[in-house]
């Protein structure tokens, strides 16, 4: 008990010895990890859009015009018989156009004119939650296009694709950086731990001389690291939480991109402490670091 | 008697210069040896090598039955926490008290807060500077301060005492105490080897001599009675 009290107070006692350098660290640290955190954050936000538009994403199989009821049926048999196909609602010509009128009602004069209904009956398809991935969709329309009575079948297919890409590259880019901005983070805080090994060196003698073991020298200075970590990535979701309240506030006032405000969201619990885990690891990797560096292991 | 220390034919070099020269010797449980020569004689490199600090060029070094250059890394701590070591210098920690800098062996052997108390105190009774256990070493003497190093070198009942020039530091009135004090620590059985340049201390003492010249063991004598108390 009073070797574990020893070591934190020791881990302490560092700390508040080299103060100066302790607050850079853990301010450095909580601003790389913030940059770190848009990334991250932008990427969860439009992974669950991207998630929850996929959801709701409806194919539209157009029927050619003046078809048989024999032919219809046996497409609805069809593709209700399809493993790939989770709901089906068909529309009329007739539903079609009011529906058209409902949503454009300026534009339905323009209907008018042509004397006929213009617009195709329809079948709205649901995908099964396993067939929503843009190549599985993709085959799938491809299938059916073929199939006797369909005149054309649509999705919105190209900004699924886009943001799929935009989610990647987001991915990367957050991969990257945070590669680059980790590896600032361990050089910040080994630098930290080597300023208090060098300025300890001394003390670090005397219990090598005693008989203290590698663990027990080193100890203090990996809690110093973890600990340095912790805080830092504490302060940077701090930091970012104040970020994207901000953010969300002036969407409000604003009054653009309405209904994103709902749509947007701050880190779960769980990836919150998985982010201040991942800050304790790049502190022990910090102390790491130094502790070879500056070979305090010597027997 | 069981041999504690044992030397077989021990050279050390540093920067191609002998800091030992085929040393052979041996020293026996509850023996008090005094290791004499001047500044440079290799006796500082020897005791080093008794605790692992430095590993000889040649020979072999045994200590309490263990070859101590075949030791691997991991367990010199372990042959340190037999082995007690006293400084010139005194090696304390100046932002502990006399009580914390005492207790540290035990901290790091991991002994309970029970023993801890219990042992220090006695260390620090042992030394007669038990009255300042909450002082800070810079408030105390250089003689209070090396009767505090020893205390720390015994808490942990060590089986051998080593001293580098624990006298070095003193006036001849605190050196005659701090010899008493190791005649005492001797008597109550633990082997103490005592390394000094200071040729008034062999006025203290009626025990093993043994003269380093250049690295090379020149001469072992017993002064006054007998060996051991």
């Amino acid at each position: 008990m009073r070797r574990l009290f020893y070591l934190v107070r020791e881990a302490w006692a560092n700390m508040r010895t080299n103060r100066t350098t302790t607050i850079v660290a853990v301010l450095t640290t909580a601003f790389t990890l913030a940059c770190v955190g848009i990334f991250l954050l932008l990427y969860v936000n439009l992974r669950n859009a991207a998630g929850s538009l996929q959801e709701d994403v409806k194919v539209m199989v157009y029927l050619e015009d003046r078809l048989p009821g024999k032919t219809m049926q046996e497409l609805e048999r069809k593709l209700r018989a399809d493993r790939t196909v989770d709901g089906l609602v068909f529309i009329s010509k007739e539903q079609a156009l009011g529906e058209f009128r409902v949503q454009f009602p300026s534009e339905s004069h323009l209907l008018e004119g042509l004397g006929e209904n213009p617009l195709p009956a329809s079948f709205v398809v649901t995908l099964a939650s396993s067939f929503r991935s843009p190549d599985a969709m993709k085959g799938w329309v491809e299938r059916v296009q073929t199939m006797e009575g369909v005149a054309k079948v649509d999705y919105n297919q190209e900004w699924l694709s886009l943001l799929a890409e935009l989610i990647g590259y987001i991915e990367l880019a957050a991969i990257g950086v945070g590669i680059l901005l980790s590896a600032a983070a361990v050089t910040i805080i080994g630098n930290t731990i080597r300023l208090a090994l060098l300025g300890r060196r001394e003390e670090i003698e005397i219990l090598r001389s005693i008989g203290a073991t590698r663990t027990f020298i080193r100890i203090p200075y990996f809690l110093e690291g973890a600990v340095l970590g912790a805080c830092g990535s504490a302060l940077s979701l701090g930091i970012l939480k104040f970020a994207f309240e901000l953010f969300r506030q002036q969407i409000q006032l604003t009054g653009r991109f309405n209904g994103i405000e709902g749509m947007i969201s701050f880190f779960p619990l769980s990836v919150c402490l998985a982010l201040i885990m991942v800050g304790i690891g790049l502190g022990f990797a910090g102390s790491v670091m130094s502790l070879l560096r500056v070979g305090e292991g010597r027997a | 008697m069981d041999a504690i220390i044992q030397l077989i034919h021990v050279s050390k070099w540093h920067d191609r210069k002998a800091a030992l020269s085929d040393v052979t010797l041996e020293i026996e449980k509850g023996e008090f040896v005094l290791l004499m020569g001047a500044s440079g004689a290799g006796k500082s490199t020897l005791l080093r090598m008794l605790i692992g600090e430095e590993q000889p060029d040649e020979g072999q070094i045994f200590v309490h039955g263990r070859n101590v250059t075949k030791m691997r890394p991991t367990e010199i701590p372990y042959l340190r926490r037999k082995v007690g070591a006293v400084f010139q210098d005194f090696r304390l920690l100046p932002k502990k008290s006399v009580f914390d800098n005492v207790a540290l062996p035990l901290i790091v052997q991991g002994a309970s807060e029970k023993d801890i108390r219990r042992k220090v105190t006695e260390a620090l009774r042992a030394v007669d500077v038990d009255h300042k256990k909450d002082q800070l070493p810079n408030s105390l003497s250089t003689g209070e301060q090396q009767r505090v190093c020893i205390a720390r070198a015994i808490v942990n009942g060590p089986v051998v005492l080593l001293a580098d020039e624990p006298t070095g530091n003193l006036d001849p009135e605190r050196t005659r105490e701090i010899m008493e004090l190791f005649k005492l620590i001797n008597a109550r059985g633990t082997t103490v080897i005592v390394a000094t340049h200071d040729p008034h201390v062999l006025n203290h003492m009626n025990r093993r001599v043994i003269t380093l010249v250049q690295g090379v063991l020149l001469s072992e004598r017993r002064i006054g009675q007998g060996v051991g108390v």
